[in-house]
């Protein structure tokens, strides 16, 4: 957070939205491109990205890593799930994990992902870190796109108050050649295409400058036949997992099973709402009758189509109420959770009351309303 | 003093010195200390994957799921770390979070297919107004406080940095959500004061919200409530065992106990134990006759049954007002009611029956034309529970014509099992509206006023408040004085009050020939935040009040706040088990605090879960009473609300003072008219 209060504090430039937003949505509309299932995000720092990112409904796998522990832990909670989470849980699956460690370490659980953002990170190396980070990034978790964002020391003549660099931790900052340089010359050497571009614009006359932070996007040649890489020697783990947050999903059984019972006794209980109501008439409240107006509700438009279809019927025999599940299967709600007749089936069974064939779901009349 | 020297350097490569000197150390008891002890605590929770959902932690990862109402209970804890009489101690009770499992343009949906177009909006305003709903997208909640039916997802608003946006475009932007009812509302939430005074409001998006908690809707469905009361009301052992699983988390989290050994900080893994007492069950008085009730139901129904009734009034001339449909059920009432009435020595005479339609227009115009001066009481047996009936039969008979009035759902007087429980309980209650008298208790102190006074707050306009008053009329405490007061927002309750206790201490010395000598206030619905407030500027006014009687007169007053939310929870240690202390239990050390003169009554019982007891702060106190005596008084007044023939959870001034302000809150909105005043025609 401090770089990005320092780029805002410069008098002459000043960017809107400010840089380090606009170098988030950079990656975002990378991700809305690429489309990735498994994310990282090395530096991750305060877990800002990370949060942004886990809105992506892509992203099944986040992960985070940093070489201070403290700065992550101090925000991590942002990235576990809510309780709305948990109330309606989504289709996808999420993961998102933090690691401590450095870039310059190997660790398996960095193996597999799509994309790896560098936001800011590189100029914060030590010589020997910034010597082992190609083949920690792109020899041995070669994801297929790469981010790397770092300053652009020929904009530092625009911003009055930088003296020597940007930010006190920096090690170096690099001139767009020298970037350029080291950036193709490692795409060349691990199989990868780059591309530069970069945000925050230049003042109007001054386009040679370049922009304040340049970004090179990599983006692996071939797809990976590297099991051979991996496999290599069986690495040990050296990160520390400082945080792991599973999201509820729709994809886990026990979430799915609890969703669709929820909306067959729900949708069941409609069901017999409607059905009791309508042998009840309406006639002990005048003043309702008069004001009560067919419903625009669309809900109830398709209740009355499905009811009119055969066998779908449901009836009340005695003290029972059989809403047959072919019924029930047949809202959209119920239909889209479970896809097949079976699946519904085999979800409920044993955790709902059906009747005596299986057909219908059955509800006891008899002792209802009785203190009401 | 100690002084240290910090060297550090800025961005901008300028050294600075720190210099660090100690000037006071914080005791361990201070206030500062013990919020912080409250951060930490709730901390740990957080570490120990809980959820914040408003001010306590629930555990998501076990719900108990209701389908059938669409509901969800998350278990988890609330907790306070204060200074207790002479330990600072963890109070925490296990809490359970409602949550539904649907949003809010869910309910507005099923509440348009239910009540149609023309209605929508207002049963939307009531349904919704004053919940609290999560969002989707943060880990916030906010109270709906308004609906805004002009706009839409689609409408703009002002962003921070000055540009305009759509909310489907801002969703979109900054959470990847798509809204997709274009249509929808806009729920407005009003910002509590935050960070520099700003007070403003944030627009929600319904689709966006889910529902916590309860309407008044749900809790009135019976159905609904049972299912609910299986989860949520545990019993003493099971709630123990639920607080021992939470300490054994924290004693078993390498986490938070690394946590606690960085703050130096350590818990007692058990809860606390100590001696509480029993104050003797009260005798029951009623017309000559004395009874004990059985302590541990705490209710003397069987026992008051044949009994007559200390002060009966005749019902020599009533109305009995029905729909054709109900023809069947009056009668019916009313043969119960001839059977009931002999034995409490109530004289009542055939009412004129009245057959009306079912519509609001058609009984007041009943009311109109059939209410004299010499009724004494209106029946009216209502068909549905429709509140605009209710609303305007009460408002005619409580302002524009004051009689007694009784009304009662059909359905209640149906069920030919029950109808003779029904009618006694009905013919109690009516002749308590009409002034009439029906046990009493032993009241020592002589020359006493008891005083009660609740508050009401209109939630849905937001706009009213009214204070119920109540003051005793005579030396048995069977008469009240009943008044109340409307405020529109922004002005003090207390100037009304004042008045309120101005004209019962006339009437009090119109039934007494004297004035009182000693008066005890009970005051309930004060918030904690209130509690300075009260002190410092309603009691002084209090005795401004009494000074204006007259330079001679300096009664002895005693004030007592009156809390029912209560976190702290008491089981009896009985026969190696864990049970709900008995009703007269006394708890006024340990865990009561040191700067206040406080203590714990638990007065009634209940069936199922754990009682809770009422907490009672004496906050002023010229009485030269023993604490003994005043427990013991106030204890005796659970006895003697008169719709409940049992021991009550607060004493009976301030219930009466809550039905009173209930009442003109939700049906009169103005004051009822003081003819009324002498009788609880509020019940």
């Amino acid at each position: 957070m401090d770089e990005n209060f320092q780029e805002e504090f410069t008098q002459i430039i000043k960017f809107e939205p400010p840089l380090y937003k606009q170098r988030y949505q950079f990656v975002k509309d990378l991700v809305e491109k690429y489309k990735p299932k498994k994310v990282a995000d090395l530096g991750c720092a305060d877990c800002s990205l990370l949060w942004m990112l886990k809105f992506c409904s892509c992203i099944e796998v986040l992960a985070g890593l940093d070489i201070c522990a403290n700065v992550m832990k101090e925000k991590m909670h942002i990235l576990s799930p809510l309780p709305v989470d948990y109330l309606q849980p989504s289709e996808r699956s999420l993961t998102v994990t933090l690691h401590h460690g450095s870039v310059a370490h190997k660790d398996p659980c960095m193996l597999g992902f799509d994309l790896v953002t560098c936001i800011e990170l590189i100029e914060h190396l030590e010589e020997s870190e910034l010597k082992k980070f190609p083949e920690v990034v792109f020899g041995f978790m070669a994801p297929s796109i790469v981010v790397i964002s770092t300053p652009n020391s020929e904009f530092n003549s625009l911003l009055p108050r930088v003296m020597l660099y940007r930010h006190p931790d920096h090690k170096f900052e690099w001139n767009q050649a020298q970037f350029q340089g080291w950036a193709l010359e490692t795409a060349r050497c691990y199989g990868y295409s780059v591309e530069f571009t970069g945000v925050g614009h230049p003042p109007t006359g001054m386009e040679k400058v370049g922009f304040c932070t340049q970004i090179g996007v990599f983006v692996r040649k071939y797809s990976q036949t590297g099991e051979s890489v991996q496999s290599e020697k069986p690495m040990e783990a050296v990160y520390k997992t400082v945080f792991k947050a599973v999201y509820p999903s729709l994809k886990d059984e026990k979430y799915l099973q609890n969703a669709v019972i929820n909306e067959v006794i729900f949708t069941a209980q409609i069901i017999k709402h409607r059905l009791m109501s309508k042998r009840e008439e309406y006639g002990d409240d005048p003043e309702r009758k008069s004001k009560f107006q067919p419903s625009m509700d669309c809900f109830s438009d398709y209740l009355g189509k499905v009811v009119v279809e055969k066998n779908m019927e449901p009836f009340i025999s005695g003290n029972e109420v059989h809403i047959p599940l072919t019924t029930i299967f047949s809202f959209p709600k119920v239909n889209r959770l479970c896809g097949t007749f079976e699946k519904l089936c085999k979800l409920i069974a044993g955790k709902v009351t059906l009747s005596s064939d299986g057909s219908a779901v059955m509800f006891n009349i008899e002792h209802e309303n009785e203190e009401n | 003093s100690q002084v240290t020297e910090l060297f550090s350097r800025t961005r901008n490569g300028e050294d600075v010195k720190i210099t660090v000197t100690l000037t006071n150390e914080l005791p361990p008891t201070s206030p500062t200390c013990l919020q912080f002890y409250n951060i930490i605590f709730r901390r740990l929770l957080k570490m120990l994957n809980l959820q914040q959902i408003g001010r306590n932690y629930y555990n998501p990862s076990d719900p108990v799921s209701i389908p059938n109402h669409r509901l969800m209970v998350w278990l988890g804890f609330t907790s306070s770390i204060l200074q207790y009489e002479e330990n600072i101690m963890l109070c925490a009770d296990v809490s359970h979070k409602v949550l539904r499992g649907e949003t809010v343009l869910d309910t507005m949906h099923s509440l348009h297919s239910q009540v149609g177009e023309e209605r929508f909006r207002d049963t939307c305003a009531k349904e919704l107004i004053g919940l609290i709903v999560l969002t989707k997208y943060n880990n916030r909640t906010y109270r709906i406080d308004d609906i805004d039916w002009d706009n839409s997802p689609k409408s703009t608003f002002r962003k921070s940095d000055g540009s305009e946006m759509s909310f489907v475009e801002y969703y979109r932007k900054q959470y990847n959500i798509e809204i997709s009812d274009w249509m929808q509302p806009v729920l407005i939430s009003q910002m509590k004061r935050k960070r520099g005074n700003i007070q403003g409001s944030v627009a929600l998006i319904p689709e966006l919200c889910s529902l916590t908690g309860l309407t008044d809707k749900m809790r009135n469905d019976f159905n609904m409530m049972k299912d609910l009361a299986i989860h949520t009301r545990l019993p003493p052992e099971q709630r123990q065992r639920e607080l021992g699983r939470l300490l054994n988390y924290i004693q078993k989290d390498d986490n938070v106990q690394k946590e606690l050994r960085n703050w130096g900080l350590s818990f007692d893994y058990k809860s606390v134990s100590f001696t509480g007492r029993v104050v003797q069950g009260e005798k029951i008085f009623q017309s000559g006759t004395m009874f004990d009730y059985n302590p541990q139901f705490a209710d003397w129904t069987k026992e008051t049954r044949g009994v007559p009734l200390i002060r009966s009034v005749p019902m020599d001339s009533w109305l009995l007002i029905y729909t054709r449909r109900n023809y069947d059920v009056a009668n019916t009432l009313l043969q119960s009611l001839f059977k009931v009435t002999p034995s409490m020595g109530i004289h009542m005479n055939r009412p004129s029956m009245i057959e009306v339609d079912d519509r609001t227009e058609a009984y007041l115009r009943v009311l109109q034309q059939r209410v004299t001066p010499d009724v004494n009481i209106v029946f009216c047996i209502l068909s549905s529970s429709r509140k605009d009936k209710y609303d305007a039969i009460k408002k005619y008979l409580c302002t524009d014509c004051p009689i007694p009035s009784q009304c009662v759902l059909a359905c209640t007087l149906s069920k030919p099992q029950t109808i003779m429980t029904v009618a006694t309980k009905i013919a109690l209650q009516m002749n308590c509206k009409m002034g009439g008298e029906l046990w009493s208790v032993e009241i020592p102190l002589k020359q006493v006023m008891i005083v009660g006074i609740d508050c009401y707050h209109d939630t849905v306009s937001g706009k009213q408040s009214i204070a119920g008053f109540v003051a005793s009329l005579n030396q048995t405490v069977t008469r009240w004085f009943s008044r109340c007061v409307v405020q529109s927002r922004g002005q003090e309750l207390v100037d009304g009050i004042k008045t309120c206790l101005q004209t019962a201490l006339r009437n009090w010395s119109k039934w007494n020939k004297c004035l009182p000598s000693r008066i005890f206030v009970y005051r309930d619905g004060v918030g904690d935040g209130q509690l300075n407030t009260l002190v410092n500027y309603e009691v002084p006014q209090f005795l401004d009040c009494l000074k204006s009687i007259g330079t001679d007169y300096s009664p002895r007053l005693t004030v007592i706040v009156v809390k029912k939310r209560v976190g702290a929870r008491f089981f009896a240690e009985i026969g190696g088990g864990l049970k709900n202390p008995p009703p007269g239990t006394v708890v006024d050390t340990v865990v009561t605090r040191p700067e206040w003169y406080d203590f714990f009554i638990v007065s009634q019982t209940v069936k199922n879960g754990c009682v809770a007891p009422t907490h009672y702060n004496v906050v002023y106190d010229t009485s030269q009473l023993k604490p003994d005596h005043v427990q013991r008084l106030t204890y005796k007044l659970c006895h003697m609300y008169y719709n409940w023939s049992g021991i009550i959870r607060v004493p009976a001034p301030c219930q009466y003072a809550h039905k009173l302000a209930f009442l003109v809150g939700q049906s009169i909105h103005r004051e009822p008219n003081l003819m009324l005043s002498d009788r609880l025609y509020y019940l």
